[in-house]
C-alpha cells in the first residue's frame, strides 16, 4: 500500500498540472481573447464551446489532487506517531515544517522578483507579509500555509484520530460538507442576505476548507487494519463511481453555473468532485497486487511533487505570456496549447531537478525542492 | 556492503543528497528532517527493489523507520 502513495501522489502532481493548463486555458480563452478574436465578438460566447468543455474535462478529472496531497501527508502524520507514542513529537512536526517553508520561500521570492522586474508590481511590506503568510503571490502556492497548518495542528488532531477515529472522521467529514455546500447558496442563486461573503467565508487557504482529507490520511494511516479490507473490498465500486463522477461532476458544475447566473465562476470543490476524489483513493489503494497504469512514471514523478508543484506554474504562466505577445493567434488553439502546457509544466520541473541533482550545488537540493 | 552501510548510503546519495554528510547510525531521521513522507515511501521501495524484501504496511512506523540502527534491526527481524 506504500507504494500506492507514492504512485498517488504522482497522479495527483499530475493533475495539478493539468488543472493549472487548464487554467491557463480558460485566461486564455476569455481574458486575452481581444488578441485573438474580432473585436465584436463576446469571448463568453465560447462557452460551451468544445474547446471550453475540454478544459472542463482536465479540470473534472484533476479534482482529486488537492485532497490526495493532503490525504498522503495525513498518513505520514501516522507513520510519523509511531505505535507507542500518544502523539506526533514538536521535532518531527518542526522538522517538515522547515523542509516545506524554506523551499516556499524560496519560490515565493523568486515569483515576486518575477513580478517586479517583469510586470512592474510593488509589493508594501503589509501585502508581502500577507502574501507570504496565506501563499497569495501565485493562486497555486495556497497550499504549502495549508499544509504547514496541518503539520502544526496534527499533534492536536493525532490525539482525537487516537482516541475515537470514527467521531474524529465524522466531525471532520461534516465540517467538510458545511464548507463544501456553503457556495452552493451562490450557485443555487439563493436569496440569502450577505449569502457572498457566508459562502465563501473559509478560504481556501485556510485549514478547515480541507480538514476532512488530512484527517482521513491521519485515521486511515492508524487503522490500516480496518481500511485496507475496505479499500480492497470497494475497489471495482471505486472504479465504476471514478468514471461516472467525471461526466456527472462536469454536469453538476454546468448547472450550478447556470443555476447561479453569474458571468463565471471561479472553480471550487464540488459535492461530486468529493465523491470522485473518494473513489480514486479508494481504487489506487484497493488494486494492492494490480499493476496499475505507467507506475513506474507516476512513482518517479510522486517523488519529484515538491519541486514540480513549487516550480510548474512559472512554466505555464510565462511561456503564455510569451505567446500572448510574440503569437497571439495561437491563444485560440487549445487542442496545442494545452499539451505543451502539461508537457513544460511536468518536462522542465523535472529537467530542472535532475539538473541540479547532477551539479555541484546537489547538497541544497533540499532546500530548493524539498 | 551490509544492509545498514547500502542504507546509510542511499539516504545520504538519494534522499540527503550529499554522500559527503554525516548520518550516525542513531540519528533520528524523522526529526532531523531527513525522512519526510516522500522520502519514507521512496525508501520503502528501494527497500523491496534492492532487498527483496516485502515491508508489510503494519511495519512502517516511527519505530522502524527511526534511525538507521532501528531500520537495519527491523530487517534483519523481516528476513
Amino acid at each position: 500500500m506504500f507504494r500506492r502513495l507514492l504512485y498517488l501522489n504522482g497522479l495527483a502532481i499530475t493533475g495539478v498540472v493539468l488543472f493549472h493548463s487548464a487554467g491557463m486555458g480558460f485566461v486564455a480563452m476569455f481574458s486575452w481573447a481581444q488578441r485573438y478574436l474580432p473585436a465584436t465578438v463576446d469571448p463568453m460566447a465560447q462557452i460551451g464551446s468544445a474547446e471550453y468543455f475540454g478544459l472542463r474535462f482536465l479540470e473534472q478529472i484533476a479534482s482529486f489532487a488537492i485532497p490526495a496531497f493532503l490525504f498522503v501527508s495525513g498518513f505520514f502524520i501516522a507513520v510519523a506517531t509511531g505505535k507507542n507514542s500518544q502523539t506526533i513529537s514538536w521535532k518531527v512536526v518542526a522538522a517538515r515544517v522547515r523542509t516545506l517553508l524554506i523551499p516556499y520561500l524560496l519560490w515565493t521570492f523568486i515569483v515576486m522578483a518575477l513580478q517586479i522586474l517583469l510586470e512592474g508590481k510593488r509589493f508594501t511590506a503589509g501585502n508581502l507579509a500577507i502574501d507570504l503568510l496565506i501563499g497569495r503571490t501565485n493562486e497555486i502556492l495556497y497550499f504549502v500555509p495549508l499544509l504547514i497548518q496541518f503539520y502544526i495542528i496534527s499533534p492536536v488532531l493525532v490525539l482525537f484520530a487516537r482516541k475515537n477515529w470514527r467521531l474524529f472522521l465524522g466531525v471532520t467529514a461534516a465540517i467538510q460538507l458545511v464548507i463544501i455546500l456553503l457556495p452552493y447558496m451562490v450557485y443555487l442563486n439563493l436569496d440569502i442576505p450577505n449569502k457572498q461573503a457566508i459562502a465563501y467565508f473559509v478560504p481556501k487557504w485556510f485549514f478547515l476548507a480541507r480538514i476532512f482529507w488530512f484527517s482521513a490520511g491521519i485515521v486511515v494511516g492508524f487503522h490500516l487494519e480496518h481500511f485496507k479490507p475496505l479499500f480492497h473490498r470497494l475497489r471495482r465500486v471505486g472504479v465504476v463511481v471514478a468514471l461516472a463522477s467525471i461526466p456527472l461532476g462536469m454536469l453538476e458544475w454546468e448547472l450550478l453555473f447556470r443555476l447561479s447566473g453569474e458571468t463565471w465562476l471561479a472553480n471550487r470543490e464540488t459535492l461530486v468532485d468529493t465523491l470522485y476524489a473518494l473513489a480514486l483513493i479508494t481504487v489506487v489503494l484497493g488494486f494492492q497486487q494490480a499493476r496499475l497504469p505507467f507506475e513506474h512514471g507516476f512513482e518517479r514523478l510522486g517523488k519529484d511533487s515538491y519541486g514540480i508543484y513549487l516550480t510548474h506554474f512559472l512554466f505555464i504562466e510565462y511561456s503564455a505570456k510569451v505567446i500572448y505577445r510574440v503569437a497571439p493567434g495561437l491563444l485560440d488553439y487549445q487542442i496545442f496549447l494545452q499539451p505543451f502546457w502539461i508537457f513544460i509544466g511536468l518536462a522542465l520541473p523535472v529537467a530542472m531537478m535532475a539538473l541540479l541533482n547532477r551539479s555541484p550545488a546537489r547538497k541544497w537540493y533540499t532546500y530548493i525542492f524539498g | 556492503m551490509d544492509r545498514k552501510a547500502a542504507l546509510s548510503a542511499y539516504i545520504k546519495q538519494e534522499i540527503m543528497r550529499n554522500p559527503k554528510a554525516k548520518l550516525s547510525d542513531d540519528e533520528d531521521l524523522l526529526s532531523a528532517g531527513i525522512l519526510d513522507s516522500l522520502a519514507i515511501l521512496q525508501l520503502v521501495a528501494y527497500i523491496e527493489d534492492e532487498f527483496g524484501i516485502k515491508v508489510q504496511d503494519e511495519d512502517v512506523v516511527f519505530e522502524n523507520f527511526q534511525s538507521l540502527n532501528t531500520l537495519a534491526n527491523y530487517l534483519d527481524a523481516a528476513k
